[in-house]
């Protein structure tokens, strides 16, 4: 049964055959797992759903807040007579009030009662005589408020400028708001929605890669891998791969909600807005190499779904917790639990971005929250990546964290 | 020549290898045979890089197997593993990839080694979807798609029908054609003994035997001699010198001579008692073999590899 001297072997030592393999360096095996990551995922419906929902909601608002901000009121009044004097005055009026007056110059009395009547506009104004007049089909409050202030102003303007008083020695009123003056509320709602997508995006790619891990382990498949590269290689491809989604999708909802809010015109500045969007992607980078790193090496810990929740209930702890003090330095941005989470690793990509948007956060606390955050995310990835060696072929019930370290120290 | 060369291996108190041994010719096939908690796993994993050994290595062509050199070797674990949710074409790809293979090389042999093995309808099929049967053959088609040069399989055939056995077995003789080395451990030692060129029998983390099937036969002592005599009258070899009757029904004996004896002299007194149907030594089978290494803790012959 030994092999026929006929058929020489096919392949020696260092002469693999042409086709034959070549050995990939750690980069490739990298790219190899991430890239699978990244296929399986895209080809997942529950995750394209999850996109498409999520820029849905976010369209939606948008649409909300168009509705909401041009909900200014539009009218339409008809003028009979002096409109060039007394259109701009009641467009001027409208304004103040918020309603979007635009004014119609017609011809007589007839014409007017016509078009109230077929409620071509809104009401018409017969301010030919001495005796203004306004018709409407129902009486409405704002309309006559608008009129009376416009006629009213004009008509004394025309008797001030009669006798000689100079008009623009008026005061203009200055407003001074106590809430802030940099108008930075709509900035604080951005940081918000930011973090309340941060912290949705970070649960479910954490939630990803626990569910791979043990994937991986369960199924077994996990000793063929390793036969073919480290641990550390499986875990950063892992991590990479669901990581370049995760990034690609919380910059696509960047990207529409500044496309959709420059287009839509529903910020005071758009350069706040911007720089917001951007400190979240930043901060969804950082935390999300920390969140990863620390679900992964869960994860491993365990070798069955069933038992995931109980070892990521710590890293949901910190996530949930991170949220709900994110939500209130909204509203108390240089508050001691603020301004002590937002150097917290973990905590600050939650915190951070809110505090830079509501409050005023110098640059050098922006920079020891980074730093604090990377070392944080270097010893969280070679910790892990020891835990992670050791308990993965460890296919039986739960390893302890100890004896996963000790596995991987032999 | 694979060499595996003074493994030990213990966890805490427990020595699970303890110097295991043994080389493997290229173009050979190794049965690697042991009672369950042997080690024969362990031995298998270290040579993977999957469990670190305390002492000893692998050699392929007298280089250490290290990650690198690990790609050429095609890996089928005790437990089954492949990602259930993936297809099985892209699934053996995917193998053929880590293995160092271009993306066009590795769809290629995926698609051959599949076609190969049977499942060229399933290719589109998630893995979870396919009977055991069929997965063991994707796992086959993953573990041999990277044309490798030496092959390691734990418990290849178990759980296969006697027809999935059969195509396996001569997939595996396929590749020992071409030159490559194939280890693989079972409890069938049947197979063992149809298939295998050489053996190994581990107990206790020791290797208690290693050779050719008919070497070990040689060395072990235990060859029975069979005599049908359907005239004779029963204990009709009581009283022969030198032998002891094993086992006796109806004028079919068997004899256990001791060494020395002169089997010519049973044939003449089997003869004297009448006809003589069936007279021939009668070879142990593995399974024998396997018994007498493994049930006496005193048979530590270690057969240096």
């Amino acid at each position: 049964m030994s092999a026929p001297t006929s058929t020489p072997p096919r392949t020696t030592a260092g002469t693999p055959a042409p086709e034959g393999p070549r050995s990939p360096g750690s980069a490739e095996l990298v790219r190899l797992v991430a890239g699978r990551e990244i296929s399986t995922r895209l080809r997942d419906k529950n995750f394209i759903v999850g996109v498409v929902l999520t820029v849905l909601l976010l369209v939606g608002f948008m649409a909300f807040q168009i509705a909401m901000s041009s909900g200014a009121d539009e009218a339409r009044l008809g003028i009979v007579g002096d409109a060039a004097q007394l259109g701009p005055a009641i467009e001027a009026q409208g304004e103040a009030v918020d309603v979007d007056v635009t004014v119609v110059e017609l011809d007589d009395e007839a014409a007017a009662r016509a078009a109230v009547e077929a409620e071509d506009v809104d009401g018409a104004l017969l301010a030919g005589g001495p005796a203004p007049e306004l018709i409407v089909q129902d009486r409405d409050s704002t309309m006559e408020a608008v009129v009376n202030g416009a006629v009213g102003g004009v008509a004394v303007a025309e008797q001030l400028a009669e006798a000689g008083v100079d008009l623009s020695a008026v005061p203009e009123v200055q407003v001074t708001a106590l809430a802030g003056d940099d108008g930075n509320e709509e900035q604080v709602l951005v940081a918000i929605i930011g973090v309340l997508l941060l912290y949705g995006l970070l649960i479910m790619f954490g939630q990803f890669i626990a569910q791979g891990v043990v994937e991986e382990k369960s199924s077994r498949v996990v000793e063929l891998l390793l036969a073919t590269m480290r641990p550390w290689q499986l875990l950063a491809g892992k991590i990479i791969g669901l990581g370049v989604l995760g990034l690609g999708q919380i910059v696509l909802i960047g990207v529409i909600s500044v496309g959709g809010a420059l287009a839509f015109d529903l910020v005071a500045v758009p350069g706040d807005l911007i720089s917001t969007v951007v400190s979240v992607v930043l901060w969804f980078v950082l935390g999300y190499a920390f969140f990863a790193a620390a679900f992964a090496v869960a994860a491993s810990l365990v070798s069955r779904q069933e038992d995931l929740g109980t070892v990521l209930t710590p890293m949901m702890v910190l996530l949930v917790g991170g949220f709900f003090v994110g939500i209130q330095a909204a509203t108390d941005p240089d508050g001691t639990l603020a301004v002590v989470t937002s150097y917290v690793p973990g905590l600050s990509p939650l915190v951070m971005p809110v505090r830079q948007a509501a409050g005023e956060v110098a640059g050098w606390e922006i920079a020891v929250s980074v730093a604090l955050m990377l070392v944080a995310i270097v010893v969280a990835v070679r910790i892990g990546g020891r835990v992670y060696a050791g308990a993965l072929l460890r296919t039986s019930g739960k390893t302890k964290l100890r004896d996963a370290l000790k596995a991987a120290r032999t | 020549m694979l060499e595996f060369d003074g493994l030990r291996k213990s966890y805490g108190a427990n020595q699970v290898l303890d110097g295991v041994g043994f080389t493997v010719q290229p173009g050979s096939m190794f049965g690697f045979c042991g009672s369950n908690g042997a080690g024969k796993t362990t031995t298998m994993r270290i040579a993977m890089g999957l469990v670190l050994s305390d002492a000893g290595e692998v050699r392929w062509q007298g280089r250490r197997l290290d990650q690198e050199l690990r790609r050429r070797v095609g890996y089928m674990p005790e437990e089954r593993g492949l990602y259930p949710k993936m297809k099985v074409g892209e699934q053996v790809a995917y193998f053929a990839r880590l293995h160092g293979l271009t993306a066009a090389a590795a769809s290629k042999a995926s698609e051959e080694w599949v076609e190969r093995l049977g499942l060229g309808a399933r290719r589109g099929d998630a893995v979870e979807k396919l009977s055991l049967g069929n997965q063991q053959r994707v796992q086959l088609a993953a573990a041999l798609v990277s044309r490798p040069e030496v092959l390691i399989l734990d418990e290849p055939f178990s759980g296969l029908d006697p027809v999935g056995v059969d195509s396996l077995a001569e997939g595996l003789l396929d590749q020992v054609r071409t030159g490559v080395p194939v280890v693989f451990s079972s409890h069938q030692l049947d197979l063992v003994e149809r298939l295998c060129d050489s053996v190994g029998i581990l107990a206790r983390g020791r290797m208690v035997a290693t050779g050719t099937v008919d070497e070990l036969r040689r060395r072990e002592a235990g060859r029975l001699l069979r005599v049908v005599v359907p005239d004779a009258v029963p204990g009709w070899a009581a009283a022969l010198p030198g032998v002891r009757v094993v086992s006796e029904q109806a004028g079919d004996t068997l004899l256990d001579p001791a060494p020395g004896t002169d089997d010519q002299a049973v044939l003449a007194a089997a003869l004297r008692t009448g006809r003589v149907t069936h007279f021939a030594w009668r070879e142990p089978t593995l399974v024998e073999l396997f018994r007498g290494a493994v049930a006496d803790p005193r048979t530590d012959e270690e057969v240096a590899a």
